[in-house]
């Protein structure tokens, strides 16, 4: 009977336990509607598989490459929905809203909530802790044209992240695009044949 | 003195080579990509041996295409698929970095200008 | 390239059509390092010149059947190169790009030309339009007579000749007084 004793007990214990640690992965709506009308909507769904495979393809010898792998090492999944409009208002706040309440649940700590009003951009950033360790990151994103939510699950390292920008060919610049004329772009001919000699 | 500017661009325009490490990923990549395929891998040629010998060995060099095209096509998706994750994991990352940044490049500013009003503090 | 040279790619051309891959590699092989040095000096970053030096080559790939000699690759090459260098250059016309960041050789070339000089030049070349740039490295660097600079870029002949002239005296005022020649140079 001693020996049934522990399985039983955890058994029966287990599914509260599981309930009681706290669950970094949040429920992502459908968001039905807003991908016809979004000019470019971005899914990206990457669970630990996917992480894992990504992680083979990418290459220790290149900078970028590496700096993201280091990121994704501690990684159990990256989920990202991002909807971006033509006109502004084009999505409601209550599209968002359905993350925004599972935030509330225990376990998520809001790290910053940030408004912009030469952007109009509310970026609200919330972690998990689990035993004085980050678990968890949630970020939602609205702007005028666009909305973004991004979930992370596992160890992330916030600084590490945020740096990743200059990598990425984006560049950092303070250069006024609005006033750029917009030029049609060369044709790209391949099929002209030099004369033979 | 043309002959010697002329030549100096020659010598300063010599082709310089990629890394090692870009020769050998543009090779898996335009060997991975799909537009790589075989557009057509064409008729099996007449020949004047005899039928039945003819039409044993076209049966066996069938089933070792397919089996080496299925094993081919297999790892070719393994790769897609590890490529496009690559792919996804780099865009997810470019886009959170991008909003961590405006977040705080928003807290940034709104500290300068607490210090503007304050300058005491 | 020799004849023989030609011979070989041409073979492997055909054999790249209808799908075989290592001929397609070898092709890749083959061209890299001029599709690679153009891109390099048109757009003057390492990662820039890769980025596009790859989509220049998977744009091959689904271009093959279009190209009837290793002679037309090359060409074909030279030409999606530049031009899609011209277009990237266009849309990033106010970004300030770092001075080219290639290696650089810190001993005379074989032809005795001064390798301050040769620095010296190809950071001239980053000052030129995209334009008058793409002329200089087609006929210098891939040894393009005009007539095929101008099939090339679409441009009028009198165009490149008028690129070639002018970029060159510039960049004779701008290199007056450095030796041309490592003997030259003072001791």
């Amino acid at each position: 009977m001693r020996k049934y004793t522990m399985p039983m007990l955890l058994a029966l214990l287990g599914p509260a336990l599981a309930w009681a640690a706290p669950n970094p992965k949040l429920v992502m709506p459908e968001f039905p509607g807003l991908a016809q009308k979004a000019s470019e909507s971005v899914t990206i769904t990457l669970d630990p598989t996917l992480l894992s495979m990504a992680g083979r393809f990418l290459d220790g010898n290149d900078p970028q490459d590496a700096a993201t792998k280091e990121i994704i090492k501690g990684l159990r999944g990256i989920y990202v929905r991002s909807y971006t409009f033509d006109k502004d208002t084009e999505y409601a706040q209550s599209d968002i809203d359905a993350v925004r309440s599972q935030l509330s649940a225990p376990g998520w700590n809001r790290l910053v909530e940030t408004h912009s009003r030469k952007t109009r951009a509310n970026v609200d950033i919330y972690i998990m802790i689990d035993h004085d360790q980050a678990v968890g990151l949630a970020l939602i994103a609205s702007e005028p044209r666009q909305f973004t939510i991004v979930n992370i699950i596992g160890a992330i390292d916030l600084d590490k992240l945020h740096k990743l920008e200059g990598q990425f060919g984006v560049p950092k610049l303070d250069i006024d695009e609005s006033k750029t004329p917009a030029q049609e772009p060369r044709k790209e001919r391949g099929s002209a044949p030099p004369p033979k000699s | 003195m043309n002959q010697d500017i002329e030549s100096g661009m020659r010598s300063a325009l010599r082709p310089v080579a990629p890394s090692d490490e870009f020769s050998r990923k543009l090779l898996a990549r335009v060997a991975a990509d799909p537009q790589a395929r075989p557009k057509s891998y064409g008729l099996m040629p007449r020949s004047a041996r005899p039928l039945a010998w003819w039409l044993a060995t076209s049966l066996a060099a069938c089933l070792v295409l397919a089996v080496g095209i299925e094993r081919h096509l297999e790892q070719q998706r393994l790769q897609q698929s590890g490529l496009e994750a690559r792919r996804e994991v780099l865009q997810a990352l470019r886009v959170t970095s991008q909003k961590l940044n405006l977040a705080f490049e928003a807290v940034k500013s709104q500290s300068t200008s607490l210090a503007d009003e304050k300058p005491g503090l | 390239m020799n004849d023989a040279g030609f011979d070989v790619l041409d073979e492997y051309l055909a054999k790249a059509r209808s799908g075989e891959r290592a001929a397609l590699a070898s092709l890749v092989r083959a061209h890299q390092r001029s599709v690679y040095s153009l891109a390099l000096r048109m757009l003057g970053t390492r990662d820039l010149a890769e980025d596009l030096t790859q989509d220049v080559f998977m744009q091959l790939n689904g271009n093959l059947s279009t190209i009837e000699s290793n002679r037309h690759l090359g060409f074909w090459l030279r030409q999606v190169t530049t031009n899609r260098a011209i277009d990237q250059l266009r849309r990033r016309s106010r970004v300030q790009l770092t001075s080219l960041d290639e290696e650089q050789e810190l001993f005379c070339a074989e032809d005795g030309t001064d390798p301050l000089l040769q620095r010296h030049l190809r950071a001239l070349l980053s000052d030129l339009s995209p334009q008058a740039r793409a002329v200089l490295l087609l006929r210098y660097q891939e040894d393009l007579d005009p007539m095929d600079i101008a099939r090339a870029l679409d441009m009028p002949i009198n165009t490149v000749k008028s690129h070639l002239k002018r970029s060159l005296e510039t960049m004779r005022e701008k290199t007056g007084g450095i030796p041309m020649r490592c003997e030259d140079q003072p001791t």
